[in-house]
């Protein structure tokens, strides 16, 4: 008999593993991204080397970020999250906010070999920011997604709030609205620029 | 309106679902025949209500009834018919419905063609099938339902089909891949079935070993065009990339090989019971989770439906529901099977169970793979990710152990066998495929590189012992070659599938060593050369075809200043998604393949191009292919057949020893 349960122990294996994965699994599907801190606080803004969107041949590169606090917001036009902090950005920058735009291209993935249609693409975001109001002093494009991947970047709109000596203050995943600002960015921002 | 009637239709196949899952499950239970008769007429009633709603649907994307929100966005008025019909299976509502009615057809196939099968166990089969499929109709109608309608509002024009998906092989590979899929539900009620009874013996394996072939070949097939065609559409060169749900198709696929030789083991010793059956659930069970892992959008894949909450929550509570209930049910059943057969260390039974193992801990690694990721960030850890290093250092330790199983054992007998028997034949072909591998490869490549060496030693090891095991057999030793057509077909099927494994791995090892890419910048007539072949770039046109727009470029491929193709690499926009696509150029041949991709023109005029030669890719799937005809050839085994009609006979008798049966034959 004994024999016997320790048996059926040994033929419960199989559900005891998949019960266990079910657990996960319910996990995972419930689990929010926005939960997680960002690793990115207190940290450096990488290194880089990218154009200009808009620009030929203009680059961009770390040192030109610095010397003043600004906002770092990653956004595309495929991004209907973006259209809708568009108006409030450009708002946030008549106050006289700097904002810089990363732009996020999703339909080209350079991991799979493709490159952009540039001419296009700038039309579009040229339509786009006349309707909808232009917030940044410039675009960098980061064609390669190695700026973003860099920053931790898991989707668009996302803000980083950056100080003049480029370290990362704030990662604000999900779209800028005066109740975030107010909240999360106004004090730190208006301290950040009184030190200035 | 006819939408309409597609999902009445469905409902009502929803209805004769719980009916099926019901009625035979009980007549069964109490012995009661009209209720188990039920069970065919039940199961066909499913199918077709099944085929009906499909038809309504295709019907909707045929007549660009665009106030359904399933046709509006995944076709256009533009969109080519032939793509306007593929496009059903495009999204997910569209694929689930694909997927139930392949389901369905499952069932009917069931139904009409197990007469050989006692009635009580073909009830349970198809009562177990029957409550299987209440659970996908009660997800497509409450959370996914196809034929959802933008009344009153609805747009004049579609948002097309999404171009990846506007291309021959999306014709035949969901459909295939879904068959295979599917078709594991069958060996699953088989084995539930057989739970049931708690009667698991070799005439189990020998009904329900068909089935799996079946569905092993389909899978195949699936998965070989899939490669295919991620080789070709999406531009990308490669033929596997570790995606998740490529990951999702591979666990199934080497759950149910390992099967179909634990099946070939229960079939003829009576012994392993208790672990086909475990393989059997896992198979299915493996292909629900894929089927989670690709419609809940917990993974991050190119196959990835929109994601949904919802649903991942449902499809979950319905995996867990139908496989917890089979691995309880497994648990307390299998524990109490024994088998008394004796068999030594160096027999065929050992050597197969050896096979399982490995396959097994193929299939435990690519599951760690591809849901370590997600524990790891649930746990706390942070996010990691694994990719496709470290799925080939681990592949590459596990392949020659299994290539050598593959050598051994159709060498060596059942139950027992001595070494000596078996050494020369052993030695001889090593020592063989040594030599020529070695030799193919100084002659033919540059260098010698350790893994395709590795590589076609084995495969050619692989090759030389299944034909020795060929020639051991009695007919032929006695005959000759005149004697091959009466090898069986389940003899036939080892000799392809390892065969045809073997031409698989040549394609792998030779492809992942020599295969060489370039990236460049070419004016027109410029000339740049690549592993000998010399490409000439002649130049772009403006192209405009039915639904887009864009540029083909011309190269020409010479060696050594012969002629070898022309091949035009193309660069599209969709009109209708504004979706730049790139349609690779690939001249395929029996060694190499050239493969080009137009890349972005530069101000100056020129453009850039990317050119790949990629030795032998071509034998991977020639391989693939090889291995399904195997498959078919065992489903085409005239022992079943016999099998069924001797047992057509018997069930006869029965009948006409107890009159009170109706059992129609």
């Amino acid at each position: 008999m004994s024999e016997n349960k320790r048996n059926l122990w040994f033929f419960l294996l199989p559900l005891a593993i998949f019960l266990v994965l079910v657990v996960f699994l319910l996990l995972g599907l419930f689990s929010n991204p926005r939960e997680h801190d960002s690793a990115q606080i207190e940290k450096k803004l990488p290194q880089f080397q990218l154009s200009d969107l808009m620009i030929d041949g203009k680059r961009w590169q770390r040192e030109d970020l610095l010397g003043e606090t600004f906002l770092l917001n990653v956004w595309g036009t495929w991004c209907v999250t973006c259209d809708q902090e568009l108006p409030y950005l450009t708002e946030l920058r008549n106050q006289g906010v700097k904002i810089v735009g990363l732009y996020y291209d999703q339909e080209i993935d350079p991991d799979f070999g493709e490159s952009m249609d540039i001419t296009a693409l700038r039309a579009e975001v040229k339509d786009k920011l006349a309707r909808l109001g232009n917030p940044y002093q410039f675009n960098i494009l980061d064609d390669t997604r190695e700026m973003l991947l860099d920053l931790g970047v898991t989707g668009a709109p996302e803000t980083f709030l950056v100080d003049k000596h480029g370290v990362i203050k704030v990662h604000h995943l999900g779209d800028i609205n005066p109740r975030v600002w107010r909240s999360k960015f106004a004090r730190l921002y208006s301290e950040l620029k009184a030190g200035q | 309106m006819i939408p309409q009637l597609g999902y009445l239709s469905l409902t009502i196949a929803l209805g004769l679902a719980v009916m099926l899952a019901i009625f035979p499950l009980w007549g069964a239970h109490r012995g009661n025949i009209q209720l188990m008769n039920s069970a065919k007429a039940l199961a066909l009633g499913v199918f077709f209500f099944t085929a009906l709603s499909l038809l309504a649907l295709t019907y909707a994307f045929i007549v660009n009834d665009f106030t359904i929100a399933y046709v509006a966005t995944h076709s256009s008025s533009l969109t080519p018919l032939r793509y306007r019909i593929t496009a059903v299976w495009g999204g997910h509502e569209g694929s689930f419905l694909l997927w139930i009615f392949i389901f369905g057809l499952w069932m009917a196939a069931v139904a009409v063609r197990s007469n050989n099968i006692p009635l009580i166990m073909r009830s349970r089969v198809l009562g177990v099938m029957g409550f299987v499929s209440i659970g996908f109709y009660l997800f497509i109608l409450l959370m996914s339902n196809p034929f959802e309608t933008l009344l009153p509002y609805f747009p004049i024009e579609g948002r097309d089909l999404n171009p990846l998906l506007q291309d021959f092989a999306m014709i035949i590979h969901p459909p295939l891949l879904y068959m295979g899929y599917v078709g594991l539900s069958v060996c699953f009620a088989f084995a539930i079935a057989a739970l049931m009874t708690g009667k698991l013996d070799a005439t189990w394996a020998k009904w329900s070993r068909p089935w799996a072939m079946a569905a092993w070949m389909f899978l195949t097939l699936g998965i070989v065009i899939g490669s295919w065609w991620a080789y070709y559409e999406l531009g990308w060169g490669g033929w596997w990339f570790w995606d998740p749900v490529e990951n999702a198709s591979l666990m199934p696929w080497l759950v149910t090989t390992a099967l179909i030789h634990s099946f070939a083991v229960t079939e003829k010793r009576g012994i392993f019971k208790s672990w086909t059956v475990l393989l059997a659930i896992a198979g299915f069970s493996l292909s629900l989770l894929g089927t989670f892992l690709v419609r809940s959008g917990i993974v991050v894949s190119v196959h990835a439906f929109a994601s949904d909450p919802d649903r991942g929550l449902f499809i979950l509570a319905f995996l867990f529901v139908v496989i917890a209930s089979s691995l309880a049910l497994y648990a307390l059943k299998a524990s109490h099977m024994r088998s008394y057969v004796k068999y030594t260390m160096f027999s065929r039974e050992v050597f197969l169970w050896g096979n399982n193992i490995i396959l097994t801990v193929a299939t435990m690694v690519v599951m760690l793979g591809t849901f370590l990721p997600m524990i790891h960030k649930e746990i706390g850890l942070g996010s990691i990710s694994i990719g496709s290093p470290f799925f080939t250092e681990i592949f590459s330790y596990l392949l020659p152990p299994f290539a050598l199983l593959l050598v051994i054992t159709p060498l060596i007998r059942w139950k027992q066998n001595r070494f000596d028997s078996v050494k020369k034949p052993l030695f001889i072909a090593l020592v063989l495929s040594v030599i020529i591998g070695l030799g193919l490869l100084s002659v033919g490549q540059s260098f010698v590189d350790n893994l395709a060496l590795m590589g076609l030693i084995l495969s050619i090891w692989i090759g030389i012992s299944t034909i020795q095991a060929v020639l051991k057999k009695k007919p032929v030793q006695a005959q000759g070659f005149a004697a091959l057509k009466q090898l069986s077909g389940s003899e036939w099927a080892m000799v392809l599938g390892h065969l045809g494994f073997a031409v698989a791995i040549i394609g792998m090892v030779m492809t992942s060593s020599y295969g060489v890419e370039k990236d460049v910048r070419m004016r027109p007539g410029q000339t740049v050369n690549l592993a000998g072949y010399d490409f000439n770039f002649v130049g772009v046109k403006n192209i405009s075809v039915e639904n887009y727009t864009g540029h083909a470029g011309t190269v020409k491929v010479s060696y050594d200043g012969k002629p070898v193709a022309t091949m035009v690499a193309e660069k599209r926009v969709y009109i209708v998604q504004q979706m730049p696509m790139t349609e690779a150029a690939v001249d395929a041949g029996f060694t190499r393949d050239l493969f080009v991709a137009l890349g972005e023109p530069f101000d100056d005029g020129s453009w850039a191009l990317r050119i790949y030669h990629k030795p032998f890719i071509r034998w991977i799937w020639f391989g693939g292919l090889i291995i399904a005809f195997g498959a078919l050839c065992a489903m085409m085994d005239r022992r079943y057949r016999l099998r069924r009609k001797t047992l057509s006979q018997q069930a006869l008798a029965e009948q006409t020893a107890t009159p009170q049966t109706q059992e129609a034959l």
